[in-house]
């Protein structure tokens, strides 16, 4: 059962707007551009993953970085070692992600931990993976894996690089958003949001804490284990150090703070705004002075944080999208009514009968209305 | 059984270390519910600095507390004021990414002024060597050990018997109800984060005489420190001590025992054991 919300964002204009923007993006854009871009959207991707878990229902797992790891590294290996299709090998990586997921879950529901000792077991779990990655010749141990060359064959999970492996991103990212979008507007989002504010009180209205729980993780592991996958493919090599790191996973707990915890688009903009910023920085000063480039970067994050603490998000939303999405909605009516019906058959037009009838008495549920963020 | 004993021991001496360390992070987690990643590069910066104090005018480690104890205490105090304050009352974890920003400031900063290779400074303590039995002890480690408890202690006094010690136990218990009794809460605050940071800044005099230290060194400190607080069960003071030696022993015995990789494993296989056995840390108190 989904929330109306859902399908009114869903069939925003302002939203098919910027994805048209991002689909058609890479034929205007330089190569330099394009593997920025591409690095955006994976993060965008990882970072709403993460959401899930940490952002809506508030559990900080710092251990993340194990499912890209094993969506990564073992995909890999599973190719190059035993010759198993990339595709195949996303699958087993993201199933056994899930399991690992459900076991720290479950671990968590078992020993009731509280966040600080969530954050350090999980984080505990991330720096066992990363030290047995590096020592495990299988999945490449200290030199890491190369993939072999993208011929852009698509059976074999190849993209053929650049505009391709940005296409891929791409569908990965908005998977993960929309992912988000609909955990926000369904019963699990609910159940979440309420353990995220008070665990016992959840507890005791009937939420199932175990079962909540561990579906978050599994659907945040999974979908974290298969953007690795994607990531290996793009970096096209495969080291340990960067992608079983727990560095990985401070970065992606950062975009999603700053961007906004707990919404459905703040973790992307996070990751839209940061990730560039990092990467164009490391290009103009990487080679002035090392270190002098991740100093801003820094300083940036600490004057964004001081700026918007309640991240970028909610900057934008008191100040800015009200204006821009009618301004947005205005563009959208004169390109359709210019293009005529054409880009109106694309778009779903049929409403659901619940958005339907609640806008036909006229009258939203008292529950609804009580939500400030969607 | 040698090897044992003596590992054993070089971890009960580095462990003290890590327990004042975590004892000033706990502290500051008790009093503001902060946690502050950047804990461990301010030990980092306090090293470097008794570096440069070194290499500029050949002070030891230890005389150069003179100097890294009242600056570091006292940007403790500044970054405390005007960049975790403003936005305490916000998530958690923005302050967590706030303090991350920061230790990526210090160790980019320290990595710009001081370069990435591997650094050490020297003191006069450091070839001096005590024999007990079969078990040789590195000086720089015994008076680290030594001072570590000395000044646990005077922790202990002050916060038991001090008007501003009670000041912190106050806040610390209820923030709301100690405003209402007259007492500042954001200057307690202020004081207690300022002596989080001016332990850091004695440990690191304590761990500077020979140790080889990098800019990227920061975060591992940062980790170990909370992994003792939170086996300690985050404000218990006595189960911050323990939890201080318990990993020091582990760190010291992976190394010994198990090959460089599977070592550096062990205090965080032990974490997760204590944790799954006694999931609110080694505290005995209410806490």
């Amino acid at each position: 059962m989904m929330r109306a919300e859902f399908f009114r964002i869903l069939r925003s204009p302002a939203l098919w707007l910027v994805l048209a923007v991002a689909v058609l993006g890479p034929f205007e854009m330089s190569s330099y551009y394009l593997h920025i871009a591409t690095l955006a959207l994976i993060y965008v991707a990882l970072c709403s993953a993460w959401n899930i878990v940490g952002g809506i229902g508030g559990q900080i797992s710092l251990g993340h970085s194990l499912f890209v790891g094993l969506g990564s590294l073992l995909a890999s290996a599973l190719l190059l070692k035993l010759g198993i299709n990339l595709w195949l090998g996303m699958l087993i990586a993201a199933v056994l992600s899930g399991a690992a997921g459900a076991m720290i879950a479950w671990i968590d529901f078992r020993f009731r931990l509280g966040h600080l000792s969530f954050a350090l077991i999980t984080l505990a779990f991330a720096e066992m993976a990363e030290i047995v990655a590096i020592g495990w010749d299988f999945v490449g141990g200290a030199s890491g894996l190369l993939l072999p060359h993208d011929m852009g064959n698509f059976l074999a999970f190849q993209f053929g690089g650049g505009k391709g492996s940005y296409w891929a991103a791409l569908t990965v990212a908005v998977v993960c958003v929309t992912a988000n979008l609909a955990i926000l507007n369904a019963p699990l989002g609910y159940a979440l949001r309420c353990i995220r504010n008070n665990e016992d009180a959840a507890q005791a209205i009937g939420v199932g804490l175990l079962r909540t729980k561990m579906l978050a993780m599994v659907i945040s592991a999974v979908l974290t284990s298969i953007v690795g996958t994607v990531y290996a493919r793009y970096l096209a090599f495969v080291d340990p150090y960067q992608l079983a790191s727990p560095l990985i996973t401070v970065e992606i707990v950062l975009f999603a703070t700053v961007g906004g915890l707990g919404s459905a688009f703040g973790p992307a903009l996070g990751a839209i705004v940061l990730v560039p910023l990092g990467e164009i920085l490391r290009g103009k000063l990487g080679g002035v002075l090392p270190g002098l480039h991740a100093f801003i970067y820094g300083l940036i994050v600490i004057a964004t944080i001081m700026l918007s603490p309640r991240g970028l998000l909610a900057l934008f939303a008191s100040r800015w999208t009200r204006k821009a999405d009618s301004l947005i909605a205005n563009l959208a009516k004169l390109f359709s009514a210019a293009t005529g019906p054409l880009l109106r058959s694309a778009l779903p037009r049929s409403r659901p009968p619940c958005a339907a009838a609640a806008s036909r008495t006229g009258a939203r549920r008292p529950q609804n209305r009580r939500r400030s963020t969607t | 059984m040698d090897e044992l004993l003596q590992a054993l021991v070089e971890g009960l001496l580095i462990g003290s270390t890590y327990g004042l360390v975590a004892l000033g992070m706990g502290l500051v987690y008790g009093v503001s519910g902060v946690v502050n990643f950047a804990h461990g590069d301010f030990i980092l910066l306090g090293m470097y600095v008794c570096l440069a104090l070194y290499s500029a005018f050949a002070l030891d480690p230890y005389v150069s507390l003179i100097v890294t104890l009242p600056v570091m205490t006292l940007v403790g105090a500044l970054v405390y004021r005007f960049l975790i304050r403003p936005i305490a009352d916000q998530h958690l974890l923005m302050v967590v990414q706030l303090t991350l920003g920061l230790a990526l400031v210090i160790q980019n900063g320290v990595l710009m002024l001081f370069g990435g290779q591997p650094q050490r400074t020297p003191s006069i303590v450091e070839a001096k060597l005590f024999v007990v039995g079969d078990v040789v002890l590195r000086g720089p480690q015994v008076i680290a050990a030594v001072i570590s408890f000395a000044l646990a202690g005077v922790l202990f006094v002050i916060l038991r018997s001090t008007d501003i010690g009670r000041s912190i136990r106050a806040v610390h218990q209820n923030a709301r109800a100690a405003a209402l009794m007259g007492i500042d809460v954001g200057q307690v605050q202020t004081i207690t984060f300022a002596m989080g940071i001016g332990i850091v800044a004695v440990a690191a005099a304590l761990l500077s005489p020979g140790a080889s230290i990098q800019p990227s060194d920061g975060l591992r400190y940062t980790v170990t420190t909370l992994l003792v607080i939170v086996l300690g069960g985050m404000t218990d003071f006595a189960g911050i001590m323990l939890g201080g030696l318990i990993i020091g022993c582990a760190e010291a015995l992976g190394t010994v025992y198990l090959s460089e990789t599977l070592g550096t494993l062990l205090p965080y296989a032990i974490f997760v054991l204590i944790m799954l056995f006694r999931p609110r840390g080694l505290s005995w108190g209410t806490g």
